[in-house]
C-alpha cells in the first residue's frame, strides 16, 4: 500500500537525480569540481537560516502559479497563461495598494489580495470560456493572452500609472498598511510563503474533497463520460480557469505585497512559464507542486551562492531545471497518448 | 476438403499470458482450411480476440507457432501478416474519414506510375476485387458519408486488395440489420468460393450454424471443440461454449407476466433532433413509456437512435416537441436537472461514455450524484460515506472487483457495464434510456444487467430499450418500436414482433 503511493514519486525523484549528474558531468568536463559546486549549490539554498529563507521566498511565486497550472490541468486544460495572469494579478494589487489609504492592514492586504486574485481569474476566465463556447484551444489562446498582458502592463506602468515621482517604469510604493510581513535579513522572505502553503492546501482540499473539484478531475479524464452524467462540462472547465488564473493572480499580488512593494516593469524572471515545470513535475497533485517548487526555488537561491564561491556559472543550475523539464514533459506526454 | 493440400492456417498451441497473470490462450490449435468459412465462438474472455491478434501480428504469442500454407511463419507485427495473406476486418472501421473510400483502400499501398498515385488503375483493381466479391460500394464518396454496413463492405475490399487469403472478421455482424447481415454472409460465401478462406469471430450461434462451414469453441482460453457444422447442434455448441453447468444462465425467456401500469413514464411528442452536420436525424417521433414496462427500440444502425436518446436525456438539444417524465415537461432542462427527475441513462459506449477508466470504482459510482447527499456528495464529498454506499452497489451488482478503491480500467467488460447499470439505478429512476447495455457482454454478464434492469421495472420503472439485436429486444421488451430514417415506423406489441415484420420495417420503413 505504501509502495503504491510511493510509486508516482519514483520517476520524478530519477529525473531530479539524472539532472544533477547530467550537470555535475558538465561541470566536470568544464574543468570543474562537480562536488563543489555540488556543496556550494546546496549550502546556498539551505546551508543558513538566510538561504534556506531565500529558497522559500524564491519558491512562493513558484508554488503558487505551479498549483495554478496544476488545477488546470487536472481538468484538461493546460493553462500556458499563468504568466499573464500573475503580471496583471500584481498589477491590480499593486493599485489597490497605493489607491486605498487609511484602511487598517487587516482590511488592506486581504483588499490587495482579492484584486490581484479576481484580475488573474477574470485573465484565465476568457481563454476558459473560449474554449467551453467555442472551442478555441486554451493554448493558443492563452499564449496570445500572455503577449496582452505584458504589453498591457508596461503600457500601463509606463503611462497611467507611473510612479510620478520616479524614473523607473513602476507604479508607487503600495501603502504600508498593504505590505506583508518580510525578513529583514535580504532573503526577501515573506509571509506570502504561508499563503503559498495554505493555497497549496486549498488546492488539495478542492481536489479531493468538493464537488467542484470532482469535477474537475472527471472533466480532465473523461469530458465526454462527464457530461454523459449531468455535468456542465463548459462550466466546469470556465471554473477551472479561473481559480487556476486566480492562483496566478495571487502569485503576483504576493510578489508586489511581500517584496517589491509596488509592480515595477518586467519583475517576473518568467516565473509563470517555470511554473509549467513545477506542475509537470510535480504531478498535478498539490504535494507534488509543494516539493517540486521548493526544489526549483532551492536550485534558483543556491547558484547564486554556487557562483559566488566556486567559479562555477549559475547557468549550470539551468542544465538541472532544463533536464527535469524535459523528462517531465515526456511523461506528461506520454500519459496523454494513453 | 482435400487431403493433400496443406491448411490456410494452422496454430499450433497458442499460449499467451497477459502481465497480471491473465492467460488468455491455453495451447489452442486452430486449423482453418482453404476455401471454407470458419467461425470461432465463444463468451467475452474466451480469448477469441488474443487469438485473432497473434494470427494478425498484434499480439505476440508466449508460445506455439503459426503455419500459412503450409509454411512457418513468424508474424512479429501486422504488416508481416499482411504480407502472409491475412486481413483482418475490425468491429470499429479504420477508415480516415475525410479521405475517399477508394482512397482508403489504396492507403499504404498506393498503385505509383511515375512517381505519382496511380488512381485510375487503383479503383480497376478495386472495382474488379468487389466484383468478384459480389460488394457495391460508392468508391468516390468521402468515408464519413458511408453506413457502418458500406464501411464494412469496404473494409473487407481494402483486405483483399492488399492480397489477403484469409480474412477475419470480428464480430462483423454487431452493428448491421438482418438483412445487411445477409448480404454480409454472401459476399463470404463469394469470397471462399474464390478459394480464399474467412475467420469469423461471433457470438451469434445462427450464424454460425448457417454460414460456417467449421467452428471452432473457445471457453476459458482454451479450445472446448473444432466440430464440422454440418454435424455440430446448438445445444451441442452452448455447451461446449458454457461449459455443462453453466447452460442455464440463459436470460429468462418466455411470456413475462405483471400488470402493466396506466401510469405513463416517459412521453416524447413529436421531437425533432439535429444530427451530425446539422440535417434532422430525428423526425417528429412520438413514444409512450409505461411505467412498469420496457419498451425496445429496433432500428438499422445510424437511423436516429442515438441522437434520439441524447435528446431525451437532454445532451442534445431538441428543435421541436417535448420529452415529458412521469408528467413533468423537461424538455429544455439540463442532463442533470432530468437525472435528478428521475430519468437514467445507460450509454452506448461504456469506455468514453459510460465510465471514468482513470477513476476509481467509487468515483465513477458517484459521478452524476456527486451533489446528491445520500449518496455521499454535496458541495464537500463526504468520503467515508461514498466508499460505503459504493460497497454497498458492488456488492448488490455483484461486480467482482478489488472493491471501490480499484480503477475502472482494471474490470472485465461485463463488471464494467454492471457498474454502469448499478450507477444508473443507483437513484431509483422513474425511466431508463438504454443505449445496448449488453453490446460486447457474454451471456451471463447480460443476463446480470437484465437481472438488475428487471428488478426495477417491476418496481414501476418504464425502459426505453435500443438495441440492435433483435433476438434481444423479442426477449425483454414488452413492446417494439422500429426507426427508420430518423422516424419511428411502427410500434407493436411483442407477440406481434416477427423477425420478418420487424426486418422489413427496419429496412423499408413499412411491412
Amino acid at each position: 500500500m505504501i509502495l503504491r503511493r510511493l510509486a508516482p514519486a519514483v520517476q520524478p525523484l530519477l529525473s531530479v537525480v539524472g539532472a544533477f549528474v547530467i550537470a555535475g558531468v558538465v561541470v566536470w568536463a568544464c574543468g570543474g569540481s562537480p562536488l563543489e559546486a555540488l556543496t556550494a549549490l546546496v549550502q546556498g539554498s539551505c546551508g543558513s537560516s538566510t538561504g534556506l529563507l531565500r529558497t522559500l521566498s524564491k519558491a512562493t511565486p513558484l508554488l503558487l502559479s505551479g498549483l495554478a497550472v496544476a488545477v488546470a490541468l487536472r481538468a484538461g486544460l493546460f493553462n500556458i497563461g499563468a504568466e499573464g495572469q500573475l503580471i496583471l494579478g500584481a498589477l491590480a494589487a499593486a493599485w489597490a495598494g497605493h489607491a486605498f489609504t487609511g484602511l487598517p492592514a487587516w482590511i488592506h492586504i486581504p483588499v490587495c489580495l482579492a484584486a490581484g486574485v479576481f484580475v488573474g481569474a477574470l485573465w484565465a476566465a476568457i481563454p476558459g470560456a473560449l474554449r467551453a463556447w467555442r472551442g478555441s484551444h486554451e493554448v493558443i489562446v492563452t499564449i496570445m493572452l500572455n503577449y496582452l498582458a505584458i504589453q498591457l502592463a508596461h503600457f500601463l506602468v509606463n503611462g497611467a500609472m507611473k510612479d510620478p515621482v520616479s524614473m523607473a517604469p513602476a507604479t508607487s510604493m503600495v501603502e504600508p498598511s498593504a505590505r506583508l510581513w518580510a525578513a529583514a535579513d535580504g532573503s526577501n522572505f515573506s509571509a506570502g510563503f504561508g499563503l503559498a502553503v495554505l493555497a497549496a492546501v486549498g488546492v488539495a482540499v478542492l481536489l479531493r474533497h468538493t464537488a467542484l473539484g470532482f469535477e474537475i478531475r472527471a472533466v480532465g479524464l473523461g469530458a465526454d463520460a462527464a457530461r454523459v452524467a449531468g455535468v456542465n462540462v463548459g462550466r466546469t472547465m470556465i471554473s477551472a480557469m479561473a481559480i487556476s488564473g486566480g492562483l496566478a493572480g495571487l502569485a503576483g499580488a504576493i510578489e508586489v505585497l511581500g517584496v517589491h512593494r509596488r509592480y515595477l516593469d518586467a519583475f517576473s524572471p518568467g516565473y509563470g512559464f517555470d511554473s509549467i515545470a513545477v506542475a509537470l513535475l510535480g504531478g498535478g497533485g498539490a504535494l507534488g507542486v509543494t516539493l517540486s517548487s521548493l526544489l526549483f526555488g532551492g536550485l534558483s537561491a543556491g547558484a547564486t551562492h554556487m557562483e559566488a564561491w566556486t567559479h562555477v556559472p549559475r547557468q549550470i543550475a539551468g542544465i538541472v531545471q532544463g533536464v527535469v523539464i524535459f523528462s517531465a514533459g515526456a511523461r506528461y506526454l506520454k500519459g496523454r497518448r494513453r | 476438403m482435400r487431403a493433400d493440400t496443406p491448411p490456410a492456417v494452422h496454430m499450433r498451441n497458442i499460449t499467451k499470458r497477459y502481465p497480471g497473470g491473465v492467460v488468455a490462450n491455453i495451447e489452442i490449435s486452430l486449423t482453418v482450411l482453404p476455401g471454407t468459412a470458419h467461425a470461432v465462438v465463444g463468451e467475452n474472455g474466451a480469448g477469441k480476440s488474443t487469438l485473432m491478434g497473434v494470427l494478425y501480428g498484434s499480439v505476440l504469442p508466449d508460445a506455439g507457432s503459426i503455419e500459412i500454407g503450409g509454411a512457418p511463419v513468424l508474424l512479429r507485427r501486422p504488416a508481416d501478416a499482411i504480407r502472409h495473406g491475412i486481413g483482418l476486418v475490425t468491429q470499429h472501421t479504420t477508415m480516415i474519414p475525410a479521405l475517399t473510400a477508394l482512397d482508403n483502400v489504396l492507403l499504404g499501398f498506393e498503385p505509383i506510375r511515375l512517381g505519382t498515385l496511380d488512381r485510375q488503375a487503383g479503383r480497376r483493381r478495386v472495382e474488379e476485387l468487389s466484383a468478384q466479391a459480389g460488394i457495391e460500394v460508392d468508391w468516390s464518396a468521402s468515408a464519413v458519408s458511408l453506413s457502418v454496413a458500406a464501411l464494412q463492405k469496404a473494409e473487407i475490399v481494402k483486405a483483399l486488395y492488399r492480397g489477403a487469403r484469409v480474412l477475419i472478421l470480428d464480430e462483423p455482424t454487431a452493428t448491421l440489420a438482418p438483412a445487411e447481415a445477409d448480404r454480409l454472409f454472401a459476399v463470404v460465401q463469394g469470397i471462399v468460393a474464390s478459394g480464399a478462406s474467412v475467420l469469423f469471430i461471433t457470438h451469434k450461434l445462427r450464424e454460425v450454424l448457417e454460414h460456417s462451414d467449421h467452428v471452432t469453441i473457445l471457453r476459458g482460453g482454451a479450445n472446448t471443440g473444432d466440430r464440422v457444422t454440418s454435424e455440430t447442434s446448438a445445444d451441442e455448441l452452448v455447451s461446449l461454449m458454457l461449459g455443462p453447468d453453466r447452460s442455464a444462465i440463459r436470460p429468462a425467456e418466455g411470456p413475462r407476466e405483471g400488470p402493466r401500469q396506466a401510469e405513463v413514464a416517459l412521453q416524447v411528442n413529436g421531437l425533432t433532433v439535429r444530427g451530425r452536420g446539422g440535417r434532422p436525424a430525428v423526425h417528429y417521433a412520438d413514444l409512450s413509456v409505461r411505467a412498469g414496462e420496457v419498451l425496445g427500440v429496433a432500428g438499422v444502425d445510424g437511423s436516429g437512435q442515438r441522437e434520439l436518446a441524447e435528446a431525451i436525456i437532454g445532451l442534445r438539444p431538441a428543435i421541436s416537441g417535448s420529452v415529458t417524465l412521469c408528467g413533468d415537461d423537461v424538455t429544455g432542462r439540463s442532463v442533470a436537472f432530468r437525472a435528478a427527475a428521475g430519468l437514467a441513462y445507460v450509454p452506448e459506449d461504456r469506455h468514453r461514455e459510460g465510465l471514468i477508466l482513470d477513476f476509481d470504482l467509487s468515483e465513477n459510482l458517484l459521478l452524476g450524484r456527486h451533489r446528491d447527499a445520500s449518496a455521499g456528495g454535496g458541495r464537500f464529498l463526504q468520503r467515508r460515506r461514498v466508499l460505503a454506499d459504493a460497497e454497498r452497489l458492488l456488492t448488490e451488482a455483484g461486480v467482482a472487483s478489488a472493491g471501490p478503491a480499484a480503477l475502472a480500467s482494471s474490470l472485465s467488460g461485463g463488471n464494467q457495464q454492471k457498474v454502469v447499470v448499478a450507477r444508473a439505478l443507483a437513484r431509483q429512476p422513474r425511466a431508463l434510456v438504454a443505449m445496448q447495455p449488453t453490446r460486447g457482454l457474454d451471456v451471463g454478464a447480460s443476463a446480470a444487467v437484465y437481472d438488475a434492469i428487471r428488478a426495477r421495472t417491476a418496481a414501476g420503472m418504464g425502459v426505453l430499450l435500443f438495441s440492435l439485436d433483435l433476438d434481444e429486444l423479442r426477449e425483454v421488451s414488452d413492446r417494439i418500436a422500429v426507426m427508420y430514417n430518423g422516424r419511428i415506423a411502427g410500434v407493436m406489441d411483442r407477440d406481434e414482433a416477427g423477425v420478418d415484420r420487424l426486418g422489413k420495417l427496419m429496412t423499408e420503413g413499412r411491412t
